[in-house]
């Protein structure tokens, strides 16, 4: 029977693993859709290369950073060029483990580095991937999930909206920050203006893609098939994404007049965030009211960030950001006395304002933490050689620039005259 | 002697005594017209037109609503159409389209001028134009028709484009249905009251905050106005005038319950902002720089417009 179940945990792990490495090519969509035709291209291609680029670093050290013995404040100190040995008596294969824990340093990555769109070097995403996939990915995964000092007061972080979404999005924010708005996209007098991505479609088949890869995502970080608990966390997924789609579509309907296609797309998505963290601890209704707050959440959130001029191409901020934490901070309210498996019941289950308050410490450690670190390290980057490409090389589109091709050269070449 | 450009320059002196008002405003852009039509004229060396012949403005200037700047629409109705007439008056609106264009008024995009055509014509020929435009009911020339209902003789034999007019007027009479096309035609509103009463601003660009008076505020007056004049046979072409007609006839004075009073306000404000926006032609206005009265103000007016527009749209549709 053991060995029954070792199997079954293993492949139900490894078909969720591939369901989040899919989840690239949503991200893939949804960023190039979100952008302009000119960073077609680029977008692709370096989504591509960075999971490539990340999933190394992850062998090499992430790993064994998060997970491995000896571990100080930080880190933890073994498993490093991780060989495919098995652990013996896990409950499932080390090796499914591995890959699946490499799909979400991935993710982490893409999502921070959304807060480069179509404005940073091409060298700046490489030092950067691997700078975050060292010294910033792995500190915050082993202080939740490594049995670190998070992980000791109980943190409650499912799948990941803290270790994976609010990271990422801390980076974003000091890469926005520091990178400055794209060309065009304020005015002088304050105003902003709407830089419309060139594809609508592909960024709703990206939010589709990532919606569908999150059931590995969440309902995977069971890791298991054990009373087909996964079944519950995929329904709190599912539902939660649904209510964030409805709101953010009332919301946007309510004050602008007209359901807004972007924020509606944002809302599906911040669900799914903000679902990350409590999907395995939260009842049914709770869900739904987690992604309802979600879906409202994220639409105020991107006119916040648009206000103080900053520049969010792909609402990373918002999107993984704001949703990010309020994720992570409902378990603190909902967190049922059966499921709190990990750390206690919420405030609405009598657990009163102590996970609630852990909840918040985890956020402000991690989203600090995130960002100060990813401000240091691009802040050097900036001085030592420059993040962000030319005036001339950003109007001409970084497929051109970074790449010496386009995404859609048929499209592009008349354009590229005006820079010969 | 007086050249395009000599006009220009007196109307640029001048314009800014009348930003007071739209009535003395509109009939200051009527003189400079005419000026520019004495010129065009003069430069055909010919010392009359070959035959009668009316020139009429419409849009904003027909309706006698323009503001401090306005791109050119106008048209000819002469007599009769021979070789030399249909020569003279092709050269004439070529030349009164590029005086207008000199003295200031910006060629019309949509090509609504003396030089297209289209839009010059012998009474006859624009008799069978307007039959056809109105049995073809297409988008295109529905739209024309509505275009010419706001027809404004400048110059020039002045039961023309009356008796155009009243074919419009006697057609959509036997025909319900063209009255449904026009309604069909200028149905859509810029919503601009959300659904919590809050006014809906632009989100982007460099009117941000801004609300766009033109498609908000004055055009679901406007065509509403104008579809009642058409049911009703009003040849009138100011909105306000419209409506003093319209209230006369009994039928409608609930409908049109401060509706005159409401666009005169809207007038009022568009010339204000002529006034900040240091004279360049604009339609934005910022509401949050706008007084707690002024803004309830414009609310009102943006409400009162569009259940106006709304009202006149379910009485005029099938």
């Amino acid at each position: 029977m053991d060995d029954v179940m070792y199997l079954m945990n293993s492949l139900w792990t490894m078909v969720s693993a591939i369901l989040v490495i899919f989840m690239i090519a949503g991200f893939i969509l949804l960023e190039a859709g979100s952008t302009r035709m000119k960073n077609a291209g680029h977008v692709a291609g370096k989504t591509v290369f960075t999971f490539g680029l990340s999933s190394l670093v992850f062998w090499a050290v992430g790993y064994g950073f998060i997970f491995g013995g000896d571990a100080n404040f930080f880190i933890g100190m073994s498993d490093f060029f991780y060989g495919g040995d098995l652990i013996e008596g896990a409950g499932l294969a080390t090796t499914v483990f591995f890959v699946f824990q490499l799909a979400f340093a991935g993710i982490a990555i893409t999502i921070a580095l959304g807060g480069f769109a179509e404005r940073a070097k091409f060298s700046a995403y490489v030092i950067f991937t691997i700078l975050f996939g060292i010294i910033i990915y792995p500190v915050i995964a082993h202080w939740i999930w490594g049995g670190g000092w998070l992980a000791e007061h109980g943190k409650q972080d499912f799948a990941g909206s803290t270790v994976v979404h609010l990271t990422g999005a801390a980076a974003a924010l000091a890469a926005t920050i520091l990178l400055k708005p794209r060309i065009g996209k304020f005015n002088k007098d304050g105003s902003s203006n709407n830089i419309a991505g060139h594809n609508q479609v592909y960024t709703a088949l990206g939010v589709l893609i990532l919606f569908v890869g999150w059931f590995g995502f969440n309902a995977g970080s069971t890791v298991s098939v054990d009373a087909a608990f996964f079944g519950f966390v995929a329904l709190n997924t599912a539902l939660a994404a649904s209510a964030g789609a409805v709101a953010a579509t009332l919301i946007s309907w309510m004050a602008l007049g007209k359901p807004d296609i972007t924020t509606i797309l944002n809302g599906a998505l911040a669900g799914l965030v903000a679902i990350t963290a409590s999907c395995a601890f939260v009842d049914v209704w709770a869900s739904v009211v987690i992604g309802f707050i979600a879906g409202v959440l994220v639409f105020y959130s991107t006119r916040f960030f648009e206000k103080r001029r900053i520049d969010d191409p792909i609402f990373a901020l918002s999107v993984h950001g704001a949703a990010g934490v309020w994720g992570t901070l409902s378990t603190g309210f909902f967190a049922t006395k059966e499921l709190a498996t990990v750390g206690k019941p919420g405030l609405f289950y009598g657990g009163g304002f102590e996970q609630l308050g852990v909840q918040l410490m985890g956020v402000v450690a991690c989203g600090v933490f995130a960002f100060v670190v990813s401000y240091a390290i691009l802040f050097i980057m900036k001085k030592a050689g420059g993040i962000r490409v030319t005036e001339e090389e950003e109007i001409m589109g970084l497929d051109m620039s970074e790449h010496g091709s386009y995404g859609y050269p048929e499209q592009m070449m008349l354009d590229q005259s005006k820079f010969k | 002697m007086e050249t395009y450009e000599s006009i220009r320059e007196w109307k640029d002196q001048h314009i800014t005594n009348f930003l007071d008002d739209t009535l003395s405003l509109n009939d200051f852009h009527d003189q400079v017209m005419h000026k520019v039509m004495e010129i065009a004229k003069s430069k055909l060396k010919k010392d009359s037109p070959p035959c009668d012949f009316t020139w009429f403005i419409t849009g904003s200037g027909g309706r006698f609503e323009q503001g401090f700047i306005s791109d050119q629409d106008h048209g000819i109705v002469y007599e009769i159409s021979s070789e030399e007439n249909d020569a003279y008056f092709k050269k004439l609106g070529n030349e009164i389209s590029y005086g207008l264009h000199i003295t200031g008024y910006p060629y019309c995009l949509g090509n609504i001028m003396s030089s297209n055509p289209i839009w010059c014509k012998s009474l006859h020929d624009w008799q069978k134009q307007l039959q056809q435009w109105m049995e073809d009911e297409s988008f295109e020339t529905i739209r024309q028709l509505q275009i010419f209902y706001d027809a404004r003789v400048l110059q020039g034999e002045f039961g023309y484009v009356n008796h155009l007019k009243s074919l419009i007027y006697e057609y959509q009479l036997a025909h319900p249905f063209l009255l449904n096309r026009f309604s069909a035609n200028v149905s859509h509103v810029k919503n601009v009251i959300g659904p919590m009463g809050q006014i809906l601003v632009e989100r982007h660009g460099v009117y941000q905050g801004c609300v766009n008076l033109k498609y908000a505020a004055f055009l679901p007056y406007v065509n509403a106005i104008r579809l009642l004049s058409i049911k009703e046979g009003i040849f009138e072409t100011s909105t306000l005038a419209r409506m003093d007609r319209l209230i006369q006839l009994n039928d409608y004075e609930k409908i049109l319950q401060n509706c005159e009073r409401n666009f005169l306000d809207l007038l009022k404000y568009r010339l204000s902002l002529f006034r900040v926006a240091s004279y360049s032609d604009t339609h934005y206005l910022n509401i949050e720089k706008l007084s707690k009265i002024e803004r309830k103000e414009i609310k009102r007016i943006l409400k009162d417009g569009k259940r106006l527009h709304d009202e006149v749209i379910t009485l005029t549709s099938l």
